[in-house]
Formats: C-alpha cells, structure tokens, sequence
C-alpha cells in the first residue's frame, strides 16, 4: 500500500509539468498568462503555433535538411558498416580484427575532441555549412556501430550459405547484396533507428558546422529560437514547436518497436 | 579468391573514420599545445594551456558543475529511477505506474530545454503558480541544480525502464528462498535482489556515467552557461572558449582534458566492476 502510494505521489509530480506542456502547447499563442496556466483553454491550437514557430523562425528549410540528414547519413552508414563487417567476417579478410579495431575505435572520440579540425578543415575544403558536409560528419560517426553490429551478426550466419552461393557462380558483391544484407535487415534497421535519433536530436555539430536556415539542423535552430523567448516569441508557440519537433523520434521508435529489439538482440547474442 | 580487391569492402569505412574522427582526434591533441586562433597558423606554446587550466576561475567553476551533473545524475535520474522500478516491478498494474515517468521521454535534445524554459524564466509559470519569486537560473550552483531536476524530469523514465527490464529477469528462486527464510523488504533487496541485478546495474550507470560528464545540450540551451559563467560545464566551456573567445588552442586543451577525464572515469569504473564481479 505504501509501495502504490509513493508511486502515485512521484507520478502527480511529474504530470504536473507534463500537463502544463501539454495545455499550454495547445492554447492559442495571445491567451498565455502564467497565472492561468494550468487553465486549459479549451482550444486546440498545436497545429497552428507549431506553424508560426516554423514561418517565424523560417524552420521549413531546416526542417526538411534535418530529414534528410536522419535518413541518408544512416542509411550510408549502416550499407558501409555492413561491407566492412561482410568482409571482416565472411571474406576474412587478412588481420581482419585489427581493421575491426580500427574502425570500432572511432566510437571512443568525444565530440568536443573533433570540433575544432572538423570546423577548421571544413571551413578550408568549403564544406562548411553545406549539407554534404554535415552528411559526411553523421556517417562518419553511424559507421563504427554499425560495422560492430553486423560484424557480430554476420559471425552468426552459417559460412556454408557463403560457399554455396559461390559454387553457384554468385560474385562476392552478388552474395553480400543479394543474401547478406536481406539476411542483416532487422539488424540494420535497429542501427538505423538509433543513429536517426542521434542524429535528429544532434546540437553540437549543428552548432559548429553550419550557419544559414536551411542547412541548419533543427534542434540547433530551436535552441536559437529560445533565446528568442524572452524576445517575444509567444510561450504557446515556442512550446509547440519544441513538442512537434521532438515527435519523429517517438514515432519511429513506437513504430518500430518489435524490429528493433529482435535486430539488437540477433546483434548481440550471436 | 579476390587478392587485393576486397580492401575496397573495408576502404570506406576505415577511411571515414580516419579521416573524419581519427584525425581530428589527434590534431586537436596537437591544437592543444599551441597558441592558435583559427586566423594565423598555429604556433608551438608548450604545456601554457594546461598550465593555464590550473589557474582559470571559471575552468573551476565549470570543473564543479560538471561534478555536480555527474553526482546528481547518479543520485536523481538513476538511484529515483531504481526506487520507481523497485517500486513497481512486481505489483499488478506496475507498468501503469510508470506511464508518467515515461511520457516526458518523449522530449528530445532543445526540445526538452525549449519547453522548461518559460517554466523557470523570471516571470515564468513555477515563480507564479509557486507564489514565490526565485531566479531558478541565475544564482550557481541553484542553477545547476534547476537544470538538473529537468534532466531528471525527463530521463528517469527510460532508466527505470531499464531497471525493470534487469528486475523481471532475474532468476525466481533465489528471491523465493530468501522470502521463506524470513527475508523481506530492505534486507531482501540489499542482499538478494541487489547482488542479483549488478551486471545490469554496471551498464546504467556506466552509461549515466560518461553521458553525464559530457553534458551540453541542456545547459547550451537554457541558460548557454551563464549569467556571466556560472553554469558551464567542462563541456559549455570547451565550446565557448573555441568559438566564442576563439582561443582554439586553449578550447582544445579543454578538449583533451574533457577526454582524459571521461577516458580516465570509464577506466577505474570498469576495473571496479570487473574486480568486484
């Protein structure tokens, strides 16, 4: 009985700012007043504030960069992670697990460690503030897991597959691209899932790397519009924006729920 | 089979990763010992910028938040994170009990900042509904611990759910045993439940551990530090010596202190759970 009782005391807790998000996100922009904040309004006007942040703070063009940072950089990042696990692996590759080492090492580096040469070397190569450059970067940084999690999937498929498909006159690229990589597909799903987000809710590199609206990622131009806050930016509308952007991640992570654990789980325990 | 044509399998990735972590990884370390502000090329300073590192009041400063965050994250998203779980992992309904730790998960990154932000703001909704007058964000460390509630806020759900994960696959019978010899309440969890759940235990917190000392987004975005420099951690004020007082020799001996610090924290953790397992 006390256990229940705790837990529902610590749970009003939080639901407190929950709803206080919650009813003021959806209240039309000029009917905010802190002293009726817990009021709801009645209203539900999410869609419209979302919309005002996104013309007043011009995040339409960010907002579909972002999109297409989430997408490609996995996507090149699982796809090379996945050569390089096929050819450690099932090629074997000569002194395969050091080249493993080398590239599993990348994991280690702390952000703070690549910014400076990264905006330095960018600003010289002119790709900074360019989306391939950001592209560039977020792979970069999705390979080393992703070449971890399908070199230990690939440890686990039988090689005789391998050496059947040869027999049968596949080349070793037909055999990764026609069997290997349908067989890895929830575990590159799983990859790509995690460095989505990772990449979605990226600040730091958007920060250092970019300058102008549209290439900007966009929780680096939210952070912008906060301060902005303060400025006039109606509460409702900055609340709004700040819940809208952050709805892609839960979607694709409820959406994907089931493939996600089985693609971890063959990833690890194999 | 293929001779020397299969290193194109690996050339990508080997190559990105040098060239884009690797190399900057070293270059920075290099960076360090100069004196170098992104205009004129670097010059050879020695050991100055560490020595400075001593002598900064604000690196001080910055060097107590960043502890503050990594004490506080031990003790507030992870220890309230294993009562929740402990809480209600084994009673009917339990999983209902934690859909309201879980639903601020659903915040990401500036997200979550952009959206505490006229909570805690001077004429802000917790000063109005509270009925007091509070600069959450301006005295340190109150700062600090402001922000750090808002951390909590949002990131004991998804450790609880963790733990639960840990707690419902521990193995039944010892915790039977343990029940019919009279154990029960905080002895049955210090001494049965507890051993039981560690490796899982080792892996939050080691996570927390390292994510914690790197903390930067919700300190960048509500309050970018300051007022003047009192809520910068080891992380803020890497980035702000580099790009706003464009000392990128010094930001860069932040860098690799940064590094040396996490690398160095991760080792003795490590070594301890190996010792003690």
């Amino acid at each position: 009985m006390i256990r229940r009782a705790v837990l529902v005391l610590l749970g009003l807790v939080w639901l407190g700012p929950t709803y206080l998000l919650l009813v003021n996100a959806a209240r039309p922009a000029s009917g905010y007043d802190p002293a009726s904040a817990w009021i709801p309004s009645g209203d539900f006007a999410l869609l419209e504030n979302f919309g005002r942040a996104v013309e007043g703070a011009n995040l339409g063009g960010s907002l579909a960069s972002t999109a297409l940072y989430s997408v490609v950089s996995p996507l090149l990042g699982v796809l090379i992670g996945a050569l390089a696990g096929y050819v450690i692996v099932v090629l074997r590759l000569r002194h395969g697990f050091w080249w493993f080492l080398l590239i599993f090492g990348g994991t280690v580096f702390p952000s703070q460690m690549l910014l400076v040469p990264l905006f330095v070397g960018y600003s010289d190569a002119g790709l900074y503030d360019s989306r391939l450059g950001l592209i560039l970067i977020y792979t970069a940084i999705n390979v080393p897991l992703a070449a971890f999690v399908l070199r230990n999937f690939y440890s686990g498929i039988a090689f005789s597959i391998f050496e059947a498909a040869r027999m049968d006159g596949a080349s070793t690229f037909r055999v990764f691209w026609r069997i290997y990589l349908p067989m890895s597909l929830p575990a590159l799903a799983a990859v790509f899932i995690l460095e989505f987000t990772f990449i979605w809710n990226d600040l730091i590199f958007g920060l250092t790397l970019t300058q102008t609206e549209d290439v900007r990622p966009v929780m680096t131009a939210i952070a912008g519009l906060m301060t902005d806050v303060y400025a006039g930016t109606p509460v409702p509308v900055g609340l709004a924006a700040g819940l809208v952007v952050s709805l892609p991640t839960v979607v694709l992570f409820l959406a994907t729920q089931r493939l996600f654990a089985r693609g971890l789980s063959l990833g690890s325990v194999q | 089979m293929l001779g020397r044509f299969r290193y194109g399998y690996v050339a990508p990735a080997a190559l990105l990763v040098a060239v884009l972590l690797y190399a900057p990884f070293v270059w920075t370390a290099y960076l360090s010992l100069t004196r170098y502000d992104g205009l004129e090329p670097p010059v050879w300073a020695g050991l100055a910028n560490f020595a400075k590192l001593f002598d900064d009041a604000a690196l001080l400063t910055s060097t107590r938040n960043t502890l503050i965050w990594v004490i506080g994250t031990m003790v507030l998203p992870v220890g309230l994170g294993l009562l929740v779980a402990v809480l209600s992992y084994d009673i009917r309904g339990g999983a209902w009990f934690r859909v309201p730790f879980m639903l601020p998960y659903a915040l990401s990154g500036a997200g979550l900042a952009m959206v505490w932000s006229p909570v805690l703001s001077h004429d802000g909704i917790a000063n109005v509904l509270l009925g007091v007058d509070t600069a959450f964000l301006q005295e340190a460390p109150a700062n600090t611990f402001a922000m750090l509630a808002v951390w909590t806020w949002q990131q004991l759900g998804v450790n609880c759910l963790l733990f639960v994960v840990g707690l419902q696959s521990i193995p039944r019978e010892p915790i039977e045993a343990a029940r019919l010899d009279g154990a029960s309440g905080w002895r049955l969890f210090r001494h049965v439940i507890w051993p039981l759940m560690r490796p899982l235990t080792a892996v939050v917190v080691g996570l927390a551990l390292v994510s914690s000392l790197k903390t930067f987004d919700i300190v960048w975005v509500l309050t970018q530090g300051g007022p003047g420099r009192n809520s910068e951690t080891l992380a803020v004020t890497m980035y702000k010596e580099t790009f706003v007082a464009s000392d990128y020799g010094y930001g860069s001996a932040v860098a690799v202190l940064l590094t040396v610090v996490t690398g160095l924290a991760s080792y003795l953790y490590l070594r301890r759970q190996v010792t003690a397992t």
